[in-house]
């Protein structure tokens, strides 16, 4: 039987630092699965390498039995992956509904002709189409900003966004880079419940996270990584309780 | 009168240019120093088969003007998806620049230096457009339509995802979206406004040469977006209606026609100078 999505002996190098070395894992569906490690470590590498932003030097990633290799981003989109940015990349002169709906696959009128010659279709579909980007915005508890701009949204309500740009995407596997980070603590709270959500509605996520407090709470499997390289996987208890992962993660402090 | 007609004339095809050039400059952020360019060569195509043995019909020599400006804009656009931002404005400054060399040099097919007179007025389906009052409509008519068609795009889905990749091209792509998809689309659009402009131009005027496809007529083009606003419609419209009144004004003070035109150049840099300064967002457009 083949993984869910497998990674498979990636290796990239930046000029001399060896982001990704022999780095091989699997993570299976439905499951909400941490990615733990150092600053550098190679998290967020490993996320442009799955997602199609980075063509790693070697190695193969397959999703669902499918390859993804040489793929560009979008064209994995479609495949059922989406992904977000440590440093969210909202479209902050746009609304929190353009945001989404920018995301919403297959639309009519994405292109010139038919904006042009097809009018009164193209305004008719972009109405349910509305529909759906509101629902997602309701999902993450925004539905009320709709109409404001990014920038006039606090951080973690931007944060809630890049979710529901995810989830407009209609991608099943969601990877998340540091959704967690820079809350506070009924944020935070906020974001756990809308993963643990997401878990329970049929998606898998791939989450990047330093918070060991969340890790514990959410993740189902932590995978370790350590100079690009999968040092340990295994239940968030086990991992955490590990003195010689604890050394490594923070530099021998303990 | 024939005085005004012309000036609105004139305006409504700036206008048809500067919605090019703010969608390229202004919603995209390609920032193109070359849209005279693709306005001349739709200029002259629509003259070169005007004035052929056999005369095109006027809409049909439109149209080819029209694909060849889309092709162009297209390829003189690619670049600025390898080389990007600053560099890119020094890739179409050279773009700019051969055109120039080559309507000014290839004497054959342009008329080089001494341009290309005699282009006769355009007919619609049979129908030879003569007085001042029918070549006013139908720049008009093109202007009207390249708004209509610029109004449409925008309120569209498309209009959306132009306005997403000009803030942030790799979330576009995260967003399952093609970011050179939508740039060749945007290029397309644009050029066809620039063709649609330019074959006007050629059937107006009667008479083209290099002078008003140059890189100062670039340059003009980019300080009426300035000007008008950038990215929005009413902005295109403004910008070219406003600027192109000022050599007329210049042209009622009592000053020497030799002074007229430096001063008029030294009017369009101060103005540049002083939007970008006090308000970059232009009169009626959004900041840049």
């Amino acid at each position: 039987m083949t993984a869910y999505l497998q990674a498979e002996g990636l290796d990239h190098h930046f000029g001399g630092l060896h982001a990704l070395q022999d780095c091989t894992f699997d993570i299976e569906p439905g499951r909400i699965t941490c990615l733990v490690g150092p600053n550098g470590a190679g998290k967020t590498t490993i996320f442009n390498a799955i997602t199609g932003f980075l063509r790693p030097d070697e190695g193969h990633v397959t999703f669902r039995g499918r390859s993804l290799d040489g793929l560009r981003p979008q064209a994995i989109v479609h495949a059922g992956i989406a992904r977000s940015f440590q440093n969210l990349r909202l479209f902050t002169e746009l609304t929190a509904l353009d945001n989404v709906m920018v995301a919403l696959p297959r639309q009519f009128a994405e292109e010139p002709l038919g904006a042009i010659f097809r009018p009164l279709h193209a305004a008719r579909s972009q109405r349910p189409r509305r529909d759906d980007a509101m629902q997602a915005l309701h999902h993450v508890g925004l539905a009320d900003r709709a109409r404001d701009t990014v920038r006039n949204l606090s951080y973690g309500e931007q944060k809630l966004l890049t979710v529901a740009r995810l989830l407009a995407t209609g991608a099943e596997l969601l990877l998340l880079d540091e959704p967690a980070s820079g809350l506070s603590a009924g944020a935070l709270d906020a974001v756990m419940a809308l993963l643990r959500r997401l878990q329970s509605e049929g998606k898998t996520l791939l989450v990047v996270e330093h918070n060991t407090r969340v890790v514990q709470q959410i993740a189902d499997e932590v995978l370790f990584l350590h100079q690009g390289h999968l040092i340990a996987r295994g239940p968030p208890a086990q991992i955490i309780a590990d003195p010689a992962l604890a050394e490594i993660y923070f530099g021998g402090a303990l | 009168m024939d005085f005004l007609l012309s000036y609105l004339a004139l305006a409504s095809i700036y206008v048809m240019l500067g919605l090019s050039t703010n969608l390229l400059v202004g919603i995209v952020g390609i920032f193109s120093v070359s849209q005279a360019a693709v306005f001349g060569v739709g200029a002259y195509i629509v003259g070169h088969f005007l004035m052929a043995a056999a005369p095109m019909p006027f809409l049909a020599a439109l149209a080819i003007a029209m694909l060849c400006c889309i092709t162009l804009n297209i390829l003189v656009t690619l670049p600025s998806l390898r080389v990007s931002g600053d560099y890119f404005v020094v890739t179409s400054f050279g773009i700019q620049l051969l055109a120039t060399a080559v309507f000014t040099n290839w004497t054959a097919g342009t008329g080089g230096a001494s341009g290309m007179p005699g282009i006769p007025p355009p007919d619609l389906f049979g129908y030879q457009l003569q007085s001042t009052w029918q070549l006013m409509a139908l720049c008009m008519a093109g202007m009207l339509l390249a708004c209509l068609c610029f109004w449409l795009v925008m309120r569209a889905p498309f209009g959306r995802l132009l306005r997403a990749i000009r803030e942030d091209e790799r979330a576009v792509a995260a967003a399952g979206k093609s970011v050179l998809r939508a740039k060749v689309s945007a290029a397309a659009l644009a050029g066809a406004f620039a063709g649609l402009a330019g074959g006007i131009y050629a059937t107006f005027l009667s008479f083209i040469d290099p002078s008003s496809f140059d890189l100062d007529a670039s340059i003009l083009l980019l300080t009426m977006v300035v000007v008008g606003g950038a990215r929005t419609l009413a902005g295109s419209i403004a910008g070219p209606f406003l600027l192109l009144a000022l050599p007329q004004i210049l042209t009622l003070l009592d000053i020497p026609t030799t002074f007229a035109a430096t001063a008029r150049q030294l009017i369009y840099g101060l103005l540049l100078i002083a939007f970008m300064l006090f308000r970059p967002q232009g009169l009626l457009g959004e900041r840049l």
